[in-house]
């Protein structure tokens, strides 16, 4: 790591930016404009969130406060525990423990900071994290594992079965920190009532652990509020959905972004169903009037992201699509499991209700919620298998209208790496065209974003699509 | 040793065509918490599989992407070419990502190459974590194996020859408990070679000629009349590793000896004993799943590193190699960490990563291991 890297304590340089940054929407138009000639690296990002609008205002406002939460945790007497983005958070909420969740940082550093997190990404690898291994922790993980971030509780992670480098990478987190841990772990398949008791059970032994950890008992009527605004969230979001099917879709590129990384930090909090609102006041009126969401006003393809974004400098991925005419119709992680969605009655063992109940039920509902987080849902079992991979891609191409499907991910993904060529072939044959990208969504080095963007190019064009 | 050599060395091992020509059933596993004693008593070879032999990776890259470990992409390669076909059938088990997806992979060979896909073929969800529900868990999956065995063979398994089988195995391990008593005299009589071939065996032979034939090489075997004294005393850890060569160039010419093991093919699979009273499934379940000796059961570094230093310690290890195949994620991330805090009591540790499958690295590794045995010399 460069000697000047380990001067700055990592949360705290990225709070302060995001801290500025959610300021900039405060001033008059010219302001805002003038300001970003002061802040060079920053600006490219910072634009494209403001030239979202409301919903990317309040997106930065959302990002700023869940670092002004980690950073103030411990003088506000409160837990730090290093997490997944795969975990819903609203447990934390509940218990008033602070998440620090590992990949949805390491995905903001990639995209504030024109070097990326590779600094980081190489200390990991220096404390012993291979360098093959998965990036979307690597990153962030780096900085904690220096020591240069705000000093970790304990660490809790769902993601044995489902992703075991992930689960490996927070097993080493909480070995090299000397820290509690507690592993969740996936079956092989989901909706079935052995695997949604078998959830419930790991679910209430991790409770155990939090309880552990901070000598609490879980508040049930804490949990109920939670969940009561999860309910209005899961409304906003299946609106959100709905537009989302229309063609021409309402949604910008970058709205897909909004509606995941909220919902990774803050569900269950008011200020995650303000960026909800914002999002779908912003989508109403151009689905009332059936316009794209696009600036260009043309949708020319629609493209549905099998797997995850790529996270390189700017929001250069999501501004490719604007510029090329292109709509992102989600991705595996934008796309949300209520049993209200349009799609749910096509993937029934994908998706979960909420019960609020009885302290039972609830207990329930967070588990059964918990198992239906990206990855864990539907890359638990065989691609093929009841529910998952194809069938979940294969239902959402359907009804979202894809035009084809993109896999992008990163080089550390063992489970999608071992099947994803499968998973092409299967779509292909379905009359979906699928691309495999080889970049790293979290590691410009590995291949630059123009190169990426050339192999997109090249397969639109020569699949006739573009 | 002839018994052992062939057996660990080769895909076509003569106990195995006897048992084929003989009309019985084989079936082909991949991970050490599955317990084979379940087959052995269903009167079926259990056969570890493994990826010698390979002499390319076309079907292995086929389907696989190129960012996985060459271990589940060799086993495919051999079953693509044919290699498998005396099996009838073959278990998955999620030891790790790249390997659950064999499932897949496999299956869809399957479907190119008619013919590699045997008739019995299994998924055997072994959980992450050993707690009650992770115990209950497992111990279900044992129980539905056991009736897909009876309804695809038609043979029930039976407490007592469950029983039968399980005290079987258990007379191996303590032979292997013996041998391991051996290799931690000053004067070890065996080479590591030839111990780790002795124990690889064990994972593709019919259990009662193995343990026979353990019992007689054992007998054998004396510490007076050894050629390994005074060697610099290795152990190897990490990655899956069904490979004597490899044990074979750390210890030629480089003054060393491989005196442990920790691998999923070594003693460290084959080792603790099955409880012989109660419920047999019960007991088979605490013994594979209970153990946490993989890195793949996360969370449970701390009892892997005790019993490291604990081997390290009886085993009198002068340093230890610890090698992970490319792309293995769990064993390199924890090879990271036992170098660490195994550098911090004193012992010398080298990390390696490599390729499974021939030794392709030979030169490299044999330099690195002889950079490693020149630093302990100097200690």
């Amino acid at each position: 790591m460069r000697p000047e890297m380990r001067e700055y304590n990592y949360d705290w340089m990225m709070g302060s930016t995001l801290k500025a940054a959610s300021n900039l929407a405060n001033g008059f138009p010219k302001e805002a404009a003038l300001a970003l000639n002061y802040i060079p690296y920053a600006r490219g990002a910072s634009k494209a969130l403001m030239d979202e609008g409301d919903p990317g205002i309040q997106l930065f406002k959302l990002l700023s406060n869940y670092y002004e939460n980690i950073l103030l945790a411990h003088s506000r007497g409160k837990k730090l525990v290093a997490t997944s983005f795969c975990f819903s958070p609203v447990i934390f909420f509940a218990m008033d423990i602070v998440p620090v969740c590992m990949e949805m940082m390491t995905g903001l550093g990639n995209i504030l900071w024109k070097r990326g997190m590779s600094d980081y990404l190489d200390f990991a690898f220096e404390a012993g994290l291979p360098e093959t291994s998965c990036s979307s922790q690597r990153g962030s993980m780096g900085a904690y594992l220096a020591g240069l971030g705000e000093t970790i509780d304990f660490v809790l992670n769902n993601m044995a079965g489902a992703c075991d480098t992930n689960a490996n990478a927070f097993a080493f987190l909480s070995a090299y920190l000397n820290k509690p841990f507690y592993q969740m772990n996936s079956p092989n398949t989901i909706g079935d009532p052995r695997s949604e008791a078998y959830h419930l059970a790991d679910y209430s032994a991790m409770i155990r652990f939090l309880e552990e950890q901070t000598g609490e008992k879980l508040d049930y009527d804490r949990l109920a509020e939670i969940l009561a605004e999860v309910e209005i969230q899961d409304e906003l979001i299946t609106d959100v959905e709905e537009f989302h099917m229309l063609k021409p879709t309402p949604l910008t590129p970058l709205d897909n972004l909004i509606l995941y990384v909220g919902r990774f930090m803050f569900s269950g909090r008011v200020e995650y169903t303000n960026v909800l609102k914002a999002l779908y006041q912003k989508a109403l009126p151009k689905a009332r009037a059936g316009i794209s969401g696009l600036r260009s006003g043309e949708e020319k393809l629609r493209v549905l992201m099998i797997y995850i974004d790529h996270y390189t400098f700017d929001f250069n991925f999501w501004k490719w699509f604007e510029e090329n005419g292109v709509a992102h119709i989600g991705s595996q992680l934008s796309h949300h499991f209520r049993d209200t969605v349009p799609y749910a009655a096509d993937l029934p063992g994908s998706v979960y209700s909420v019960d609020t109940s009885s302290p039972a039920a609830m207990l329930n509902t967070v588990a059964q919620m918990n198992a239906r987080g990206p990855m864990v849902r539907s890359i638990r079992g065989p691609y093929d298998g009841p529910f998952m991979w194809l069938e979940e891609t294969l239902t959402l191409a359907r009804h979202f209208s894809a035009d084809c499907a993109v896999f992008n991910g990163t080089p550390g993904c063992r489970n999608t790496w071992s099947n994803n060529k499968l998973m092409a072939r299967d779509l292909e044959k379905a009359g979906i065209p699928t691309l495999i990208l080889n970049d790293d969504a979290f590691d410009d080095r590995v291949e630059n974003w123009d190169a990426t963007r050339e192999r997109m190019e090249e397969f639109f064009t020569i699949r006739g699509l573009l | 040793m002839n018994f052992f050599h062939k057996a660990a060395s080769s895909l076509d091992v003569p106990e195995i065509i006897d048992w084929k020509k003989s009309g019985k059933k084989i079936v082909g596993y991949t991970c050490s918490y599955l317990p084979p004693e379940l087959f052995y008593a269903a009167g079926v070879l259990p056969v570890r599989l493994r990826g010698v032999e390979t002499d390319g990776l076309d079907i292995g890259d086929a389907y696989y992407g190129p960012f996985v470990c060459s271990y589940p992409k060799r086993i495919l390669q051999l079953a693509g070419k044919g290699r498998y076909n005396f099996l009838d059938g073959a278990v998955i088990t999620p030891g790790c990502d790249a390997m659950r997806r064999l499932d897949e992979c496999w299956r869809k060979a399957g479907d190119d190459h008619p013919g590699i896909l045997p008739g019995f073929f299994h998924f055997f969800d072994a959980p992450h974590k050993d707690e009650a529900h992770g115990f209950a868990w497992f111990v279900e999956e044992i129980r539905s194996l056991m009736e897909k065995i009876r309804e695809y063979f038609g043979v029930e398994i039976t407490e007592e020859r469950l029983l039968e089988a399980i005290q079987l195995y258990n007379r191996g391990r303590r032979l292997l408990s013996d041998l391991e008593a051996l290799r931690c005299n000053p004067a070890p009589p065996v080479s590591g070679a030839d111990a780790f071939a002795a124990v690889l065996a064990g994972s593709v032979t019919p259990r009662d000629l193995y343990t026979r034939a353990l019992e007689k090489w054992i007998a054998q075997l004396d510490s007076e009349k050894t050629d390994y004294r005074n060697r610099k005393r290795l152990m190897l850890v990490g990655s899956v590793n069904d490979d004597i060569e490899l044990v074979r160039l750390m210890e030629n010419d480089s003054g060393a000896l491989v005196v442990a093991e920790n691998l999923c093919f070594g003693v460290r699979a084959a080792g603790g004993l099955v409880a012989e009273t109660g419920d047999p499934v019960e007991a088979l379940a605490r013994r594979y799943l209970g153990e946490s000796i993989c890195p793949r059961m996360f969370g449970k570094y701390s009892e892997r590193l005790a019993r490291l230093k604990e081997t390290i310690q009886q085993h009198r290890v002068d340093g230890v190699v610890m090698q992970n195949i490319r792309f293995c994620d769990l064993h390199g991330a924890e090879n990271a960490l036992f170098e660490r805090d195994l550098e911090k009591i004193g012992v010398p540790c080298l990390r390696i990563e490599r390729e499974y499958g021939p030794l392709v690295e030979t030169g490299r590794i044999k330099m690195r291991i002889g950079a490693f045995i020149e630093r302990i010399q100097t200690r």
